[in-house]
Parts: C-alpha cells; sequence; structure tokens
C-alpha cells in the first residue's frame, strides 16, 4: 500500500507541467474565433518536445476498437 | 462507445523500436515517438529521401490530432522501390501494395501503419515542391525532412475524405496559432 502510494507519487512529480496561461490570454484577443478548449489544446501540444511522451497513433486491433 | 483497460495479448513493439525506446537519450519518449525514430533511422540506413507527410506532419509541427499511419512520400524510382523493400526488412515488415488502384505501398508493423505514396500528393503537390518548402527537423538526433503545416492543410484539403476533412480545423488553427506566435 505505502509503496503504491510511492509509486503514484514519482508518476505524478514525473509529469510534464505546461503553462500557456500568458500566451493564451495573448492570443484569445487576437484570435478570437478559436474556441478557448481549442487554444489551449494547441498551444499545450505546441508547448510539448518531441521525446516528452506523446501518443498520436491509434492502432485498430478489431474494426471499430482501438488502443492508443 | 466504451473504454476498457485490459492487458492486450501481443506486443505493440518490434525489435528495431524496443531498440529506440531503450536508449537513453529516448528515456521519456512514448513508443510512438520511438516508432518514429526508429523508422528516421532506419529511411538512414537505407538511404532512402523521404518527405514525413499527412498527419505526422502535423504532429510534429504541434498539432494535437492523431492518426493511424505515418505517411512518407518518396519519388517513384527502381532504386526507391528497392531501398523501400530494405526499409520494410529494417523494421521488421514487408512493403504491400494498398490496393490494385493505387501505387502506395503499406508497411504493416505492430507499433503502427507505414504507408509510402510516391511522387505526389492530392493537390498537385509534387515530391519537388514538397521538398523545397520542407523543414528539416531534428528529433532524438535524428533529422526528418517534413511537409509544411500549410502543404499538410493543401493536400487534405485537396484529399477531401471525412478524416482528412475532420482534422482541417484543428491544423489550420494550429497554424494561424504558430503563425501568431512567430513560430513558423
Amino acid at each position: 500500500m505505502v509503496q503504491a502510494r510511492k509509486r503514484k507519487h514519482v508518476r505524478e512529480a514525473a509529469l510534464p507541467i505546461v503553462d500557456v496561461a500568458r500566451d493564451r490570454q495573448r492570443l484569445a484577443k487576437l484570435l478570437p474565433d478559436i474556441d478557448p478548449g481549442d487554444l489551449d489544446l494547441i498551444l499545450t501540444s505546441l508547448a510539448r518536445p518531441f521525446g516528452s511522451g506523446r501518443r498520436f497513433f491509434l492502432r485498430e486491433i478489431k474494426p471499430g476498437v482501438y488502443v492508443y | 462507445m466504451s473504454i476498457k483497460k485490459r492487458t492486450l495479448g501481443g506486443s505493440f513493439t518490434s525489435p528495431a523500436i524496443e531498440r529506440y525506446w531503450a536508449k537513453p537519450s529516448s528515456a521519456h519518449a512514448s513508443s510512438d515517438e520511438a516508432f518514429v525514430l526508429a523508422v528516421l533511422d532506419a529511411l538512414r540506413k537505407v538511404r532512402l529521401e523521404a518527405i514525413v507527410v499527412g498527419s505526422v506532419a502535423g504532429i510534429l509541427q504541434g498539432s494535437p490530432v492523431t492518426t493511424q499511419d505515418l505517411d512518407l512520400l518518396v519519388r517513384d524510382t527502381p532504386t526507391n522501390r528497392r531501398k523501400i523493400q530494405a526499409l520494410g526488412a529494417a523494421l521488421g515488415g514487408r512493403p504491400r501494395a494498398i490496393t490494385e488502384l493505387s501505387s502506395a505501398l503499406r508497411i504493416d508493423l505492430p507499433a503502427a501503419t507505414i504507408d509510402v505514396l510516391f511522387d505526389q500528393l492530392s493537390g498537385n503537390l509534387t515530391f519537388q515542391a514538397l521538398r523545397a518548402r520542407s523543414l528539416s527537423v531534428s528529433l532524438g538526433g535524428q533529422t526528418a525532412l517534413v511537409a509544411r503545416l500549410e502543404d499538410v492543410i493543401a493536400s487534405k484539403e485537396a484529399a477531401g475524405r471525412p478524416k482528412d476533412l475532420a482534422q482541417l480545423p484543428t491544423l489550420r488553427d494550429t497554424l494561424r496559432v504558430k503563425k501568431t506566435l512567430g513560430r513558423t
């Protein structure tokens, strides 16, 4: 139990944090037609360097069933 | 629709990708990123000049989309056809025709599928034109020739399949954000 909690802690401590608040504030005024949720998604995606653990392939293991 | 967590039988990687994943420089890489690196490494080893096109080109430029395959554009020459066979062998797969109506080849691998397209993309986007505008992107010690986001968008507009049209708003918005941030 303690070990499981410790592992969870280590995993969470290793999670990358992306702060896009400043860019979001600026861009929301310049690009008001982009949905705020989409803008956050794009900014966080742009902020993640290649090799940081991003997943983007969907594999179809049988018709209509995917794993990512 | 349901999402289940379960142990999947079989592996979604291959020895070529496992080797990449094990490298210290790829310590934080996902299996998808390791797959891209393994493909770039294999391209370099077989000396096949290929442009990363399609959704993965968009992803490598920060677009938050998902895909089912890695699309590569190459020149259709006998030498390149041989190199594509070597590419498949290096990655543990065998290139096969996708359909009788198309010259494109597909390499099915446990981690993902590679589609090799020849000479041009939808929208009369030729290899030469795409190459001239492409970005040379450094990824984990490898270099990738990547089609510009503008060309990815143009090819998807021309292809017009539902899955292409569905990604277009996100790709266009990503391009607008990048331009506004001065990152193009």
